[in-house]
């Protein structure tokens, strides 16, 4: 990872709302709304229809039934004289069967020439009747007629007379088509009008809903704003389960953001610190400079310049040292510790220090490649160091039940000399402070133990038991 | 010991220049990558020193364009970073070692000298032929036992003569490996050295370490003693 390029990239981008843009994608709201007026389109559609339909059914039958009662009255009103001739109905079942044009007509037929129509009738064409069996009824239409389109119905009937002959009649009762028309419009106009306002009351719940259950995702974005203005810490409202998961990755996401600053701030502090004491050194050296001896000088302000370097170096690497992150990538070990004790072995050449490996089969390494790098190869070059002939790099997971990602055992392990049980206190001590360091000692075991820390680690010195050497064990917990 | 140096800041370039040619290496400077690589191609060196962070073409690169070309001299890093990351890589791509700005001088001329002799087979900081010992730590030469007192030239000229212990060295390899490329080659300083040489180490005339091969150049006659002394 490039240190320097890493600093001030680390700041959280701003998130801007961009409400009603036209060319972002359609808020919750939007999709959910059109989504239900869709569904409710189509299902008061299908409702409709099916209403119409069957009340179009039941208006043809009632029409039926009227047209039969019609007929049938007219039938009652019918009678037949002693010389068994047929004689008309003197009064009408409706008023309209007397007002020509009405739209209502009677026509009965009979035998011997009988022939009656309704006032209404009068002066009309109903020569498609055909005079119907006793018993016989038919309900028939619409059919096209010059009166427009019809429905009739004819029911066929006989007549006993007193010379116990038998005098037969149709009766039809006609009825145009605009009539029944003009019902069922009203009851579609009825029901078009209730419809679109249940469909409206319903659009409008919805809304009225969703708004409701969306409260908790605007509960977030402004509770996000919160933190963005440093009004609050982390998103610290109670939510709902599904979001859950969601906030809680944006806190610990903060968070780690939060550290990773707080690092940075200490480590410039730290350095800023640090660096005052040999300038000081240098300065009051330089000042007092009176004829002395001038090697002298020149050594201790080499030595103090040594110094700043050293505190340099260890704090770059420390703010460059990232910590246990959060969606920090998997690095495989295996092929990085290949590498590394591949230049090891160059560099140490001389010493003919043969490293072995024992690592775990698919071991990784959650975080950042740098840190990972930076942790062995110290421990390496730490080891090839102070090595006879023999370095052993352990590397094994650790698997935790219920823990997404498993934790890590690292040691690096030589033949060499060791370190002395009262020394490792020193030893471990050392990395606390850059200027608290003890002096003319490498910087490689601070770092190490710097990265150790940032990812809630531990670092464990002790003598190796293989080689008798020293052994540096790092362990990382699972997350 | 000729040595390419690559290193694009000035002040630094010229200061470790100047202190490699006082310990008696031949420097070619190059102050970027292109530079490097021309110089790096023609000449053949005893060792490059190569900066990682050079302008016109990266130092890793240059020494990935060396390694390629056939180049088997010892290249040493320089890297201002630091990181493992960086060392990896360098030793990944080729280079033998690798030093962290700023470094001691004294640490630079070590790790020259270590890379040399591994380059030429020795593993102990301490070439020993026969009675002849030359301690490349310390820069000094003793035969049995006894401190012989050499001129940094004259050093010089048996160093490469025996860390090519056995091998025929040209005059004008020796010549090239020595001095800066403006020597005058004609002139007959190297014999004048060898003869010195011959007269220090051998006053006797028992050991015969220098042979002539005429014509052709010289060779270090007493064969290598790898014992473990230590």
């Amino acid at each position: 990872m490039d240190a320097d390029t890493a600093l001030p990239s680390r700041a959280p981008t701003a998130t801007t709302n961009e409400r009603g843009s036209s060319h972002g994608p359609l808020s919750l709201a939007a999709r959910a709304a059109i989504a239900t007026s869709f569904v409710l389109a189509g299902f008061l559609g299908l409702v409709g229809l099916t209403l119409t339909q069957t009340t179009k059914a039941r208006a043809l039958r009632g029409l039926q039934d009227r047209l039969e009662n019609f007929a049938i009255a007219y039938i009652t009103n019918t009678d037949v004289n002693r010389y068994g001739k047929l004689l008309p109905p003197e009064t009408a079942p409706n008023p309209n069967f007397s007002r020509p044009g009405s739209g209502l007509y009677a026509v009965a037929l009979g035998d011997n020439g009988y022939h009656w129509e309704s006032s209404s009738a009068i002066g009309r064409d109903f020569n498609f009747l055909k005079p119907l069996e006793p018993g016989q009824s038919v309900f028939v239409g619409p059919i096209d007629t010059r009166m427009g389109r019809l429905y009739y119905y004819s029911y066929g009937v006989a007549f006993d007379t007193l010379d116990k002959k038998s005098v037969r009649l149709t009766v039809m009762v006609a009825q145009t088509e605009d009539q029944l028309e003009g019902e069922n419009a009203v009851f579609r106009h009825t029901l078009v009008i209730w419809l679109s306002i249940l469909g409206v009351m319903l659009i409008v719940l919805q809304l009225l809903l969703l708004r409701w259950s969306l409260t908790p995702l605007r509960k977030v974005a402004s509770d996000m704003s919160r933190v963005e203005r440093g009004d609050s810490e982390q998103l610290d409202s109670q939510y709902p389960l599904e979001l859950t998961g969601l906030t809680e990755r944006i806190n610990a996401f903060i968070t780690n953001e939060r550290e990773q600053r707080t690092r940075y701030r200490h480590t410039l502090a730290d350095l800023a610190h640090s660096l005052k004491t040999p300038l000081a050194v240098i300065r009051s050296q330089l000042e007092s400079a009176n004829g002395e001896d001038d090697a002298a000088r020149r050594n201790s302000v080499l030595d103090q310049v040594r110094r700043m370097n050293e505190l340099v170096a260890y704090q770059l690497s420390r703010a460059a040292t990232s910590g246990r992150q959060t969606f920090a990538s998997a690095v495989p070990i295996a092929g990085h510790a290949e590498d590394l004790v591949q230049g090891l072995e160059k560099v140490y050449a001389a010493k003919n220090v043969l490293c072995e490996f024992d690592i775990e089969d698919g071991a990784v390494f959650y975080g950042e490649q740098g840190d990972l790098l930076e942790l062995m190869g110290n421990l390496l070059e730490n080891a090839f160091k102070w090595a006879g002939h023999r370095v052993l790099l352990v590397v094994r997971m650790r698997h935790e039940a219920g823990r997404q990602r498993s934790g890590l055992l690292l040691s690096v392990e030589d033949d060499g000399p060791g370190v002395a049980a009262d020394n490792i206190e020193k030893v471990l001590q050392r990395g606390v402070r850059g200027d608290e360091r003890v002096q003319g000692h490498g910087i490689g075991l601070s770092i190490v133990q710097d990265i150790v820390h940032a990812y809630q680690g531990e670092l464990v010195v002790d003598r190796s038991p293989e080689f008798g050497g020293a052994r540096f064990s790092v362990s990382l917990a699972a997350t | 010991m000729r040595i390419l140096l690559v290193e694009d800041e000035a002040p630094l370039r010229e200061t470790l220049a100047a202190r490699l040619k006082r310990d008696g290496f031949a420097v070619d400077a190059a102050q970027d990558g292109e530079e490097g690589i021309y110089l790096g191609r023609e000449v053949p060196f005893d060792l490059a020193i190569i900066d990682l962070g050079l302008p016109k073409m990266s130092g890793m690169d240059l020494v990935k364009a060396l390694r390629e070309h056939g180049q088997r001299y010892p290249i040493l890093i320089l890297t201002a970073r630091g990181s493992w990351q960086d060392k990896v890589e360098g030793l990944k791509h080729g280079a033998d070692d690798y030093l962290v700005k700023p470094f001691h001088v004294e640490e630079l001329l070590a790790r020259i000298n270590a890379l040399v002799r591994r380059a030429s087979g020795w593993s102990k900081p301490i070439l020993a032929c026969g009675m002849i010992k030359l301690d490349t730590t310390a820069q000094t030469v003793t035969v049995e036992g006894k401190l012989v007192d050499l001129t940094s030239y004259e050093y010089k000229v048996l160093e490469y003569l025996m860390l090519h212990a056995g091998e025929l060295v040209s005059k004008a390899d020796l010549t090239e490996h020595i001095y800066q490329q403006d020597f005058d080659r004609d002139s007959n300083v190297l014999e004048v050295f060898i003869g010195r040489l011959r007269r220090k180490l051998d006053p006797e005339g028992t050991l015969k370490p220098i042979e002539t091969v005429r014509g052709r150049g010289y060779r270090f006659a007493i064969p290598r003693t790898d014992g473990d002394d230590e």
